[in-house]
């Protein structure tokens, strides 16, 4: 018995060896059965007839028994980490797949992650997983980004990850978990986020420097201000410079007014207005030619706030007050930049409550991105009811999830309604406004919604209620703005 | 054929011409007396042919046929006694379909035969060669074999230069050996039982839905199925294949039904019918086989509670799973399996590989497989091995059921 199993373990290697030979005669074209003479009984004499026996057995054995063998050490990639926030209910998961596949752009998908992110989800990472440069996906996706990172670096080692990011453990973290380690530390405890980042920016490269550096805008105050002019003065990257010297200018340290302030002045006047209560309101001079309008926005674009208001002898405050809006948009834009780069929070604030009173609600579009969510579905409810905005705008001012009550009572709720219900509605029309209104509603508005909406004639279906459906569905679990 | 009395015609060409090229010949050959037609006896398809044409049959003159009064209900319910066939058509008829049937197998071993010895030439002339200018040579021989009725053959030789190329380059001559021998051995087995259904199913055509239902033979198989996967392909001649991979919860029959369907890539992307992970009850019936494996739907029950069900475990060591299929037959090319736990590795170059979990196999992957499949345990894997690369469907891993290549 044991001699019949050597005896075959031998025939199998005889085999296995002469397979060499025999392929190699095939490949340059001359005949191979000379080559396995173990087979002579099998292949028989006709020598046409013996190359195409061994072919046959050749490729049943070939097919059975040789396998590629890995040529180098396998390496096995680390499991995907859990993340601190549940992953989607598994029968939603469909639906998050479906919005996830409908969506267009990756903006458009980032969105859907971070709406889910504010109610208290994220998606499961086999429907969504963000890569390792993905900087717009919500800061709770760290540890799934820097696996990305890992997998794609070809590392051998897992690095080591905890809460508390200090000068020593800072190489332990990749860089997503120690984005999201710093923005926490810089919550809690501001200069000692700032010294972190003193001891360890000049190590990085400028892009990372950039990314890091930005992140101070998280609770600014004057403390940062020598660390920012050391920036300022000496980075090497011009990127940088340039971040440093605006958020200077948000903490008032602006550079020195000079002759470029003064002409910037000269495109503007401040008047006096009202018998009793007088009060500034600033005259905005129309420029004259292209060249003027060129060199107007070209100076306005390299002043900060309090420079500018300054020449005109006010404080940023009163400038905002006294501006003239929607008299001359370029203007309006111009100045909203500057607020929008250098001006404080309060300014901020001051300039989007002004704003929104006046109709101009694009200009708090670009105002949005620094204003405390909470403000921003203020801004967004306001935009809907009083200015009349659509809800794709809406939603772009409030962010990912607004949580707002009953925005289908909106005039744009209206609109909406009644064209759904004319009878040459296609099936594709407003999906993009529908698509918002589900990210802005809360979730009893959004059953709500959906009940309106089926009762006006919608199939239960429609892929256009996807995410209405989601909002409805999802528990909300998250932070309220 | 052509009716002389109204010129009403008749052909198996694909023209939509009427009449077309071959009936004005036919009808010129009798106009100018060329050749001539002899009174014979009517063929029993012309006679189908005659008795379907509506309105001019000799034997239902206008009037005659409609009795007078009035439309009876009753009259229409009362079943007709079946018009008692000629036995001598009958008999005919067989005879024809015996013939026809003949000239088809002779036609397929024609055909075969060309095959051997268009691959004792490509052996002749060198695999390096056929492996640089397989996709032109595959093209020749597979319109000889769609010429000699052996269609889907013809279809298997088309998708071999993919599969050649989907290999590594030093991997293409080993590659060429495999897949021309199976080539040699499926038409031996063919030769030597010529009315196998299976080999036959492998060579010329499938049995219709029609033959499988009737077959006592077949076997039919009550279960919980999970639809696995389902791959769409534009293949070489037009046509598209819907296969959807079906995953027997049950511990009876086979473990695998694959669901085949085709239809012309210009009738558009089509919907499915499945959704991946669906599991439903069923009653499939399988095209028999010594392994079956190809199946049709017999009968899908209301969706019920099967969510708890498990996969089962796979039931043969893997390299017995890996090489059972090639002693059966040897020809096979796509062999599904049910993996037992393991996880994705990657080597050096980047490429991918499965490995079980007590590190014993490891079998070259399709793709890349980035993502969810590389990052987590999968405790097991349903896959489609085609002897040298695995095409992950599905896996259950910690994070529950996850596709696998899309």
């Amino acid at each position: 018995m044991t001699e019949a199993i050597r005896a075959e373990a031998i025939t199998a290697e005889a085999i296995f060896e002469a397979m060499g030979a025999v392929v190699t005669r095939w490949t340059m074209g001359s005949a191979a059965a000379s080559a396995a003479s173990f087979w002579n009984a099998e292949l028989g004499d006709d020598p046409v007839e013996a190359e195409l026996r061994l072919l046959a057995l050749s490729g049943q054995f070939l097919g059975a028994t040789v396998t590629t063998e890995p040529s180098s050490a396998l390496r096995v990639l680390p499991d995907i980490p859990a993340l601190a926030l549940p992953t989607v209910p598994e029968t939603l998961r469909p639906l998050v797949r479906r919005i996830l596949a409908a969506s267009k752009d990756a903006a458009s998908r980032t969105e859907t992650v971070h709406f889910l992110a504010a109610r208290g989800w994220t998606t499961h990472p086999a429907d969504w997983m963000p890569d390792a440069n993905d900087d717009d996906a919500p800061d709770v996706y760290a540890a799934w980004r820097d696996w990305a990172a890992f997998t794609a670096a070809g590392a051998t080692t897992r690095r080591q990850t905890g809460d508390q990011l200090t000068a020593e453990n800072w190489e332990d973290f990749w860089p997503a978990a120690r984005k999201a380690a710093l923005i926490g530390l810089r919550r809690r405890d501001p200069s000692a986020a700032r010294v972190l980042l003193e001891a360890k920016l000049g190590g990085e490269n400028a892009d990372a420097r950039l990314r890091l550096l930005s992140l101070l805008s998280e609770r600014l105050s004057g403390d940062d201000a020598a660390f920012l002019e050391e920036l300022a003065a000496s980075d090497r990257a011009p990127k940088i410079k340039a971040l440093a010297t605006s958020m200077l200018a948000r903490l008032g340290h602006g550079p020195a007014a000079g002759e470029d302030v003064a002409e910037l002045a000269g495109f503007f006047s401040v008047k006096m207005k009202g018998l009793l209560r007088r009060s500034h309101v600033i005259h905005i001079e129309t420029p004259k030619t292209p060249a003027q309008w060129q060199r107007r926005k070209a100076l306005l674009d390299g002043t900060d706030l309090m420079s500018f208001s300054g020449t005109l002898g006010l404080s940023p405050q009163d400038l905002i007050a006294a501006w003239d809006w929607n008299v001359d948009p370029a203007a309006d834009a111009g100045l909203i930049k500057l607020i929008l780069e250098t001006g404080t929070d309060a300014q901020l604030e001051q300039a989007a409550g002004i704003v929104s009173q006046h109709d101009a609600t694009g200009l708090i579009v670009a105002l949005a991105p620094r204003l405390a969510p909470a403000e921003r579905a203020r801004f967004a409810a306001a935009g809907l009811r009083t200015h009349g905005i659509g809800f794709e705008m809406a939603q772009v001012i409030a962010g990912a999830a607004a949580r707002l009550d009953d925005p289908l009572s909106a005039p744009a709720g209206a609109k909406l309604l009644a064209e759904l219900q004319r009878d040459d509605a296609k099936p594709s029309d407003h999906v993009a406004e529908l698509h918002a209104l589900g990210l802005l509603a809360s979730r009893t508005a959004a059953q709500q919604t959906l009940q309106r909406l089926t009762g006006a004639g919608l199939l239960q279906g429609d892929p256009r209620l996807d995410t209405l459906r989601l909002n409805a569905a999802l528990d909300d679990d998250g932070e309220n703005p | 054929m052509a009716d002389l009395r109204d010129l009403g015609n008749k052909c198996t060409c694909p023209s939509r011409k009427f009449p077309c090229k071959h009936v004005l010949g036919l009808l010129w050959l009798n106009a100018e007396s060329i050749v001539p037609f002899a009174p014979a006896e009517t063929p029993a398809w012309v006679s189908d042919w005659l008795g379907r044409r509506r309105g001019t049959s000799a034997a239902k003159p206008a009037g005659a046929a409609a009795p007078a009064g009035e439309k009876d209900l009753r009259a229409a319910r009362t079943a007709e006694p079946e018009a008692a066939e000629d036995p001598k058509d009958a008999a005919r008829r067989e005879a024809q379909a015996a013939k026809r049937n003949e000239e088809t197998e002779r036609a397929i071993l024609d055909a075969l035969d060309a095959l051997e010895q268009w691959i004792g030439d490509q052996l002749r002339l060198g695999l390096s060669g056929f492996i640089d200018d397989a996709t032109a040579r595959c093209r020749r021989i597979a319109a000889r074999l769609v010429d000699g009725k052996a269609a889907v053959l013809a279809g298997r030789i088309d998708e071999l230069p993919a599969r050649l190329l989907a290999l590594a380059a030093g991997d293409r001559p080993r590659g060429a050996v495999v897949e021309l021998g199976k080539l040699v051995l499926l038409a031996r087995a063919f030769r030597a039982a010529p009315r196998d259904a299976e080999i036959r199913r492998a060579v010329a055509s499938s049995e219709t839905r029609e033959t499988v239902l009737a077959d006592p033979q077949a076997p039919h198989v009550n279960g919980h199925w999970e639809v696995l996967a389902e791959q769409v392909q534009t293949r070489r001649d037009g046509l598209v294949s819907q296969t959807t991979w079906l995953l027997n919860l049950g511990a009876a029959g086979p473990r695998f039904a694959m669901l085949l369907d085709f239809f012309p890539a210009s009738a558009g992307r089509r919907g499915s019918v499945f959704t991946p992970g669906e599991r439903f009850q069923a009653e499939l019936v399988f095209y028999p086989s010594q392994q079956p494996l190809r199946a049709l739907l017999v009968r899908r029950d209301a969706a019920e509670e099967t969510l708890t069900h498990e996969w089962p475990a796979p039931d043969e060591t893997l390299s017995h799973a890996l090489t059972r299929p090639l002693l059966a037959e040897p020809w096979t090319i796509d062999v599904p399996l049910l993996l037992p736990q393991g996880r994705i590795a990657r080597d050096d170059a980047g490429h991918a590989w499965w490995r079980s979990a007590d590190g014993t196999d490891t079998l070259p992957i399709t793709g890349s497989a980035a993502g969810l499949l590389a990052g987590t345990e999968l405790t097991r894997t349903a896959a489609i091995w085609s002897g040298n690369r695995l095409t992950i469907l599905a896996a259950q891993t910690p994070w529950g059921r996850i596709a696998g290549h899309d």
